[in-house]
């Protein structure tokens, strides 16, 4: 029934001519023109190298274009593929495209390619971002294979970074992620991922879609549903990613990630509050990879943007966070860049604080997300200056070091979410 | 004598493909002959062909099936007699029916007293009727046919001591072409035959006639000259007799044989062929409307000959390596069913022996432009048995009855040139006419009944072609039009229901008349014209403005 509402006339007349599929590539976008063509002419090239013989789908979701990026998808030929590659396509291959709205819900546009791959039966769907302009054809098979080929159920990247980046992902989500759930999944938000057919149908039939978190934050969502449920999952190491477009974005960029994750825990208390430590999932490749080009960062800026927020939002910060971490927090802020060292247990501490708080609804948990950003621009202040001269390895030591701290902190966790201090 | 009738007959034929040696045997030798073939004119006429193709008959030592002829003007005499050919060519031509035979023309058996001559010494007098070389180095560029048995295309000849050209197997020398005593002695040959009254030759081997330094041998200028002297010959002197060119190339080198409608009548289609096989598993019509697409117009007096299962491997050669894979992994798992280049199987176990597949695959070839060829028991579903040895397997008796040797022959089982189809799915005693002739849902019955539907409009054989392409890839649509007769023909190659939206608003105000059952479909408006398809089903709906 809620597909009957969420699919036009026009893009179910378009899915029963593609019929039954063996493989769907969603592509969600939104004004996408400068970037689409390398990425679907990469997944088409894939298409013929790797998976000649299946039926497979491009399915568009767009969110209210005005650069015609559904039309660039749509129109972009198989032929000149062939042409430039000269792999032979057996197949019809179809490139259709819908506008679910006039402008783009992430959550919404995955809904739409779940609901296509659910009514297409497809085995595996993957989902690329319109931004990955560093995306190689051999993407595309280092995400279904492990779908198609080895029975997993979700494939979530690893991608290889600057140093620098993925702050967010590497301070927040991953260990947060790890300690609640215990696996250690590198990309839990990830705008690249796989997903078989049974999890695409599953997650689809949850009923939360309506929820803002599950609009704005999908991926967490979906990455929190195979964690959870029954359901095998790997990471495939694909190679350098490009920088998201909306990255710069910090609030939006919580909201959607942050947001969703503390939100999960609501639903999911019974099955996370049980689980200690975490154990790894299988990979393909590489388990991380980074690369040392110096980041050009304005720490100072970075600093006074903590102190000014530690400052600013100490009345909220009462409502969110015990005594003696906004008081170590007012300490941190007095220090100078030379000295400032916003601690790993502190900053699992901050944050396990602020999800219970989060839990309780003490304040808008929109402003509960909001008011983590500062706090969260000083985890990354030292986060620089931490990995500043390190190399790859000490960066992934970093990481563990700081990742064990939020497994060894959960039953901190476990004690605010039932009688916050 | 040439059947009476109209110029250009071959275009709204329907070719039954025989051969003797397994059609029926008469005197209990265990081998078909033409006395047998004769005996079952009737069925022939009951199925509703316009043509039988005989393959070949001549003297042999049958290292190739006949393909290896050693007397170009007499008839092996396990097949009968001359006099026994005669009888039998009366007996189609009473019964309306043509009379193709074979012309193996590029070749001839290391057997024939041509070859014994030319081999006896250097300066023998028909020593130049083949393709003599000191060496094996030449024509380095011609690609070698027979990739299981042959390693080169020239054989070492000992007698001579020198080398001798063959494309095919070794023990068939080429003939040279370039020499005019030779063209001369096989339009003699081919007199012969059309004096007697045969109304056209499948021509063997074509492209292979002529051999230059620094080709590929194949489709050179000078075959099509030696194409066009013969076709001038046979229209100056039997007008209406027919030319078929076997030529197992790409569409766009297989046009000129047909040159200005001065060589060939017609030509086989050979990359159709494997594409629709391909279009079904795959199901998606794709390959079909490629290959037709990258198909050349003919002259009007041309067509096509399109067949699904020939005596023949079900050739891969005029595909991609990615699609002769597909196809190996597909329609032949077991490596006992490859040989060369191909599948050696037939029709119904392609198919699964699943019924309405095998319709869908006949609705098609009789419903495409060309001519249909149908190949003698997959009008049954007849088995094959891959492990009878090179094309042997798709070569066995036909299948008459549930009784002794399955009708064919009277013969000792073990004395039979080739053993009979056995096993419980395919064998004689559960496929065979006589039990097919009781039912009217048998496949025989089935048959009869589009083979009756096509010759009921010249639209078929002679009409335009036009694909709709509707948004549904699995659905493959199209209208053949020949003056006022429009036919639309929609085949759902999917093995699950679909539906199909069609343009025609050009057709609007007709109605449609479904071509089996007769029943009328609703008219044609603005709207796209919307079907429901079982699966494997196809529609043939004839439009009529009422």
């Amino acid at each position: 029934m809620a597909e009957e509402m969420l699919l036009t006339d026009d893009f179910l007349r378009q899915l029963i001519n593609v019929g039954e599929v063996d493989i769907l590539v969603g592509l969600r976008t939104h004004n996408n023109a400068d970037t689409i063509a390398p990425v679907i002419r990469a997944i088409q090239t894939g298409i013929l190298q790797c998976f000649p013989r299946e039926r497979v789908a491009i399915v568009n979701a767009d969110g209210g274009s005005q650069d015609k990026t559904p039309e660039l998808i749509v129109g972009a030929s198989i032929d000149d593929v062939w042409s430039v590659s000269k792999v032979y396509a057996l197949r019809t291959l179809h490139c259709i495209s819908t506008r679910y709205a006039t402008s783009p819900e992430p959550g919404t546009a995955l809904r739409t390619i779940l609901a296509a791959a659910d009514l297409l039966h497809a085995k595996a769907c993957v989902v690329f971002s319109p931004d990955s302009t560093t995306i190689g054809p051999d993407w595309l098979q280092r995400l279904v294979r492990p779908v198609y080929n080895d029975n997993f159920d979700l494939v979530s990247p690893i991608y290889r970074r600057q140093k620098f980046e993925g702050a967010l992902i590497q301070n927040l989500l991953y260990p947060m992620t790890r300690a609640i759930y215990g696996y250690r999944v590198r990309e839990p938000y990830a705008s690249e991922f796989a997903i078989s057919g049974r999890l695409a149908s599953d997650f689809l039939n949850k009923e939360s879609w309506n929820d803002e978190s599950s609009r704005l934050g999908a991926e967490i969502h979906l990455t929190v549903a195979a964690l959870t449920g029954t359901y095998r999952v790997c990471q495939s190491f694909l190679g350098p990613k490009a920088q998201d477009r909306g990255a710069s974005d910090l609030v939006a960029a919580m909201r959607r990630t942050v947001g969703a994750l503390f939100s999960s825990l609501d639903s999911d208390f019974p099955l996370w509050s049980t689980i200690t430590g975490s154990q790894p999932v299988p990979t393909l490749g590489a388990q991380s990879e980074f690369v040392m080009e110096p980041a050009r960062v304005n720490r100072k800026r970075l600093r006074e943007m903590f102190a000014t927020g530690v400052a600013q939002l100490e009345p909220v910060f009462t409502s969110i966070l015990s005594e003696s971490t906004l008081s170590e927090l007012q300490r941190i802020a007095s220090l100078e860049v030379s000295e400032f060292n916003y601690p790993a247990d502190l900053w699992a501490k901050t944050v396990f604080e602020f999800a219970a708080s989060y839990h309780k609804s003490v304040i808008s948990r929109d402003h509960i997300v909001q008011a983590l950003v500062p706090l969260y621009r000083g985890r990354t202040l030292t986060f620089l200056l931490e990995n500043r001269d390190g190399s790859g390895e000490d960066i992934e030591r970093n990481s563990e070091s700081l990742c064990a701290d939020f497994e060894r902190l959960k039953p901190y966790l476990l004690e605010v979410w039932a009688d916050r201090k | 004598m040439l059947l009476k009738g109209q110029a250009g007959w071959y275009k709204d034929a329907i070719i039954y493909q025989v051969h003797v040696r397994s059609f029926s045997d008469s005197n209990g030798d265990g081998i078909g002959d033409f006395q047998g073939l004769a005996q079952r004119l009737d069925y022939v006429q009951e199925l509703g062909v316009s043509a039988i193709w005989v393959m070949p008959f001549c003297p042999s030592p049958l290292r190739d099936d006949g393909y290896d002829i050693s007397d170009y003007r007499s008839v092996h005499p396990s097949y009968g007699t001359l006099e026994d050919f005669k009888a039998f060519l009366l007996g189609a031509h009473d019964r309306g029916i043509r009379v193709i035979i074979e012309m193996v023309a590029n070749h001839t058996s290391d057997q024939h007293p041509w070859f014994l001559e030319s081999r006896a010494s250097r300066d023998n007098p028909k020593r130049d009727w083949y393709v003599w070389s000191d060496t094996d180095t030449g024509y380095r560029g011609t690609r070698i046919i027979f990739l299981d048995t042959e390693m080169s295309n020239w054989a070492w000849d000992p007698i001579s001591k020198s080398y001798y050209w063959h494309r095919f197997f070794s023990h068939q020398p080429d003939l040279n072409y370039d020499n005019p005593a030779v063209r001369e002695e096989m339009w003699n040959v081919m007199k012969f035959w059309l004096e007697l009254g045969v109304d056209g030759f499948r021509l063997d081997a074509v492209p292979y006639l002529i051999e230059r330094e620094g080709t590929s041998c194949e489709n050179l200028p000078e075959t099509h000259e030696v194409i066009r002297e013969l076709r001038k010959k046979v229209d100056d002197q039997f007008p209406g007799a027919m030319l078929l060119a076997e030529a197992n190339q790409w569409p766009a080198d297989l046009r000129p044989y047909f040159g200005n409608a001065d060589e060939f009548h017609m030509a086989f289609h050979f990359p159709l062929m494997p594409r629709m096989f391909m279009g079904l598993r795959l199901e998606d019509r794709k390959p079909i409307t490629e290959i037709l697409q990258q198909t050349p117009e003919i002259p009007a007096s041309c067509q096509w000959c399109l067949f699904l299962r020939n005596h023949d491997e079900l050739t891969l050669e005029m595909v991609t390596d990615i699609e002769r894979d597909y196809m190996y992994d597909l329609y032949a798992r077991d490596k006992a069913m490859r040989l060369n280049l191909g599948i050696r199987r037939r029709l119904a176990p392609l198919l699964d022996n699943d019924r309405r597949r095998i319709e869908l695959m006949n609705g098609m070839l009789m419903s495409l432009p060309g001519t249909p060829i149908i190949y003698y028991g997959d009008e049954i579903g007849m088995g094959d048995n891959v492990y009878l040895g090179d094309r042997h397997g798709v070569r066995t008796p036909m299948q008459w009855s549930g009784g002794w040797n399955g009708g064919f022959s009277t013969a000792d089982p073990e004395s039979l040139y080739s053993p009979p189809i056995l096993n419980p799915v395919y064998g004689y005693q559960a496929v065979n006419v006589l039990s097919q002739k009781r039912s009217e849902h048998s496949l025989l019955s089935w048959m009869k009944h589009i083979i009756q539907i096509r010759r009921s409009s010249p639209v078929f054989g002679s009409g335009s072609i036009e694909f709709l392409y509707p948004a549904n890839h699995r659905v493959l649509a199209y209208v053949r039009q020949l003056g006022k007769d429009t036919v639309l023909v929609v085949n759902n190659l999917s093995s699950a229901a679909q539906a199909v939206e069609l343009d025609l608003r050009r057709y609007k105000g007709n109605i449609l008349i479904e071509m089996f059952g007769r029943n009328v479909f609703p008219r044609i408006g603005d709207l796209p014209y919307l079907l429901t398809m079982g699966p494997y089903q196809f529609y043939w709906f004839r439009l009529r403005r009422i």
